[in-house]
């Protein structure tokens, strides 16, 4: 059986010049630096976007509430990899997951540590580990790991 | 009043591999578009529009449909290129659908084609899911990768690890049962000559032996890059009664979108990549329109998008076909098989042959050849189809269009 296996190419993004709609970010990122997470809330259902969302997708109405979610949340799905996007093995197993945030309703991605591939669970108990250092970056999350 | 419209015809290029080095785009092109006329009769003179898909960006050729005009042989007549992502293929065939349901036009033909040798996959799905990536900036995801938030596997397989991981969850089903899946596709695929990974003798240990790319997806679980081209002509009844001897009726069309990260954003849960709302929202629409009251019993033949083994399990699940958590049970029970009570993905799916552009058409063609009964090479049913299904899956991982064909004309 003929196999392709073939992996090439580069993205130049720098080639573009995207905009990005910083404004949720920018909420949930000045707020890290205070190990806070917070996003924001549709005042007519009731769902808590993390990052913040300022139209709601499910009412279409306009938010301007915030809300504070917890750092401990759920794993909703994970995934474990063993190559890099070249194919090549990783030396260690790396465990991604999608966790929702207590009290928020939308997920977010992570890398997860401080536990193995084979203790990993949909409907695990999960909390963030935060840098010591941090400045409002994305990098002030450093991992989720075992609540 | 919408007219009725039928397929009359199908054109393959003659193979389906990894590199087609002898022959150039157009020419590959060319060769399916030959295939058509010569199984229809047809010549040029017969078409009235012509209706072009292929991926964007895959080749680096922003308009493909020109370059290639004279061998799709469209010259001095109405061209349109149609570019959804995966469902591409299915997009075009329903834009051919329109143009003779609305009486713009009487014969439609439908051209599609990759040919991944020539450009680079990677490369293009990059630019195919850039408006994701800044979604997922504007969601606070570091694509960079390694460290942080940044959880991004590698490619498509990375983004989809996730959807597997939710579907197993939801279904009750194992690994094991995705291995399974793969295996009756690549089998299958044994059977039909326009497949390109074929393996008459896989099974579900040997797909197992393949490496894990990111768990719980392995190797044998992922579609090939292909070259290939597919033609579909369609007519109205009054031209169909005239140019054709068998015909596929086209009973419904339907197609639904989400948001850009997961496509699950309609008025379900929010992030979940296995929730595939558009589906369940496309499919009833299509059932509706088509009268069909009961999806787990009407249909006779099922063709679905699968770039990811999982995904034929999950989608027949999603297209109400069978219950939540039943997929894997009709696979175990056999009945998925081309012998099976409901064969799916006789043609051997997306999983065994991906020459993406082509991949969502050749769904409707594979159910249309069912109907007719003209399936090459051991891969037709062996019983009467009279309705038949066809899924495509794509955009940003949230767009999503069927088909449902019949062998009469649909009553008005």
């Amino acid at each position: 059986m003929e196999e392709t296996k073939v992996v090439t190419g580069a993205w130049e993004l720098s080639t573009f010049k995207f905009r990005v709609e910083g404004e949720g970010l920018r909420l949930m990122l000045e707020n890290m630096k205070d190990k806070k997470l917070v996003g924001t809330k549709c005042s007519k259902c009731g769902t808590v976007y993390i990052p913040g969302n300022f139209y709601c997708r499910k009412c279409h109405v306009k938010i301007d509430e915030q809300a504070e979610v917890s750092d401990h949340g759920t794993v909703m799905s994970y995934t474990v990899g063993y190559s890099d996007v070249r194919g090549n093995p990783l030396e260690e197993p790396r465990i991604a997951v999608e966790v929702k945030l207590d009290g928020g309703d939308t997920w977010i991605m992570g890398v997860m540590q401080e536990c193995k591939p084979e203790d990993m669970e949909i409907g695990k108990r999960v909390k963030v580990k935060w840098n010591e250092v941090r400045s409002g970056s994305l990098q002030d999350m450093k991992a989720f790991i075992p609540e | 009043m919408m007219r009725n419209v039928g397929i009359i015809g199908v054109g393959y290029t003659p193979i389906f591999v990894s590199k087609r080095k002898d022959v150039s785009i157009p020419e590959m092109i060319s060769e399916a578009v030959d295939a058509g006329f010569r199984n229809t009769g047809l010549t040029p003179e017969d078409i009235d529009a012509v209706i072009f898909g292929n991926m964007q960006t895959f080749e680096g050729v922003n308009l493909p449909h020109l370059w290639a005009v004279e061998h799709i042989r469209a010259l001095g007549k109405p061209v349109m290129r149609i570019a959804t992502g995966g469902t591409t293929g299915m997009s075009a065939f329903h834009a051919g659908y329109y143009h003779v349901a609305s009486g713009m036009a009487d014969v439609v033909m439908v051209v599609t084609y990759e040919k991944h040798s020539e450009g680079d996959a990677q490369v293009g799905l990059m630019g195919i899911i850039t408006p994701e990536v800044m979604t997922m900036l504007q969601a606070g995801i570091d694509v960079t990768g390694g460290s942080g938030m940044g959880a991004i596997g590698g490619g498509s397989a990375g983004g989809i690890s996730f959807q597997a991981m939710s579907y197993l969850n939801h279904s009750g089903a194992s690994i094991e049962h995705i291995d399974a899946m793969a295996a009756m596709e690549r089998r299958n695929a044994a059977k039909n000559p326009y497949a390109h990974l074929k393996d008459p003798e896989c099974t579900a240990e040997k797909i197992a032996e393949t490496a894990m790319v990111s768990y719980p997806i392995r190797f044998g679980h992922i579609c090939p890059t292909t070259d290939g081209s597919t033609v579909c002509i369609l007519a109205s009844e009054e031209k169909a009664a005239e140019l054709a001897d068998k015909v596929a009726w086209v009973w419904s069309v339907a197609n639904c979108c989400s948001d850009a990260t997961t496509g699950n954003l309609v008025d379900g849960m929010i992030t979940d990549p296995a929730e595939q709302r558009p589906c369940m929202i496309a499919a009833r629409q299509a059932y509706e329109r088509a009268g069909i009251e009961d999806p787990k019993t009407e249909f006779d033949v099922i063709e679905i998008y699968n770039g990811f083994a999982h995904q034929t399990l999950m989608f027949l699940e999603k297209l109400g076909v069978c219950e939540v958590g039943e997929a894997h049970k009709l696979l175990e029970a056999g009945e998925l098989e081309i012998e099976g009570r409901l064969p799916t993905n006789a043609s051997g799916g997306v999983v065994s042959t991906n020459s993406i552009g082509t991949s969502a058409l050749n769904r409707v063609t594979e159910a249309a050849l069912q109907i007719m009964g003209k399936a090459e090479g051991g891969h037709q049913v062996p019983k009467d189809v009279h309705k038949a299904l066809a899924h495509s899956w794509g955009g940003l991982m949230q767009y999503v269009a069927v088909t449902v064909l019949g062998d009469t004309p649909p009553r008005k």
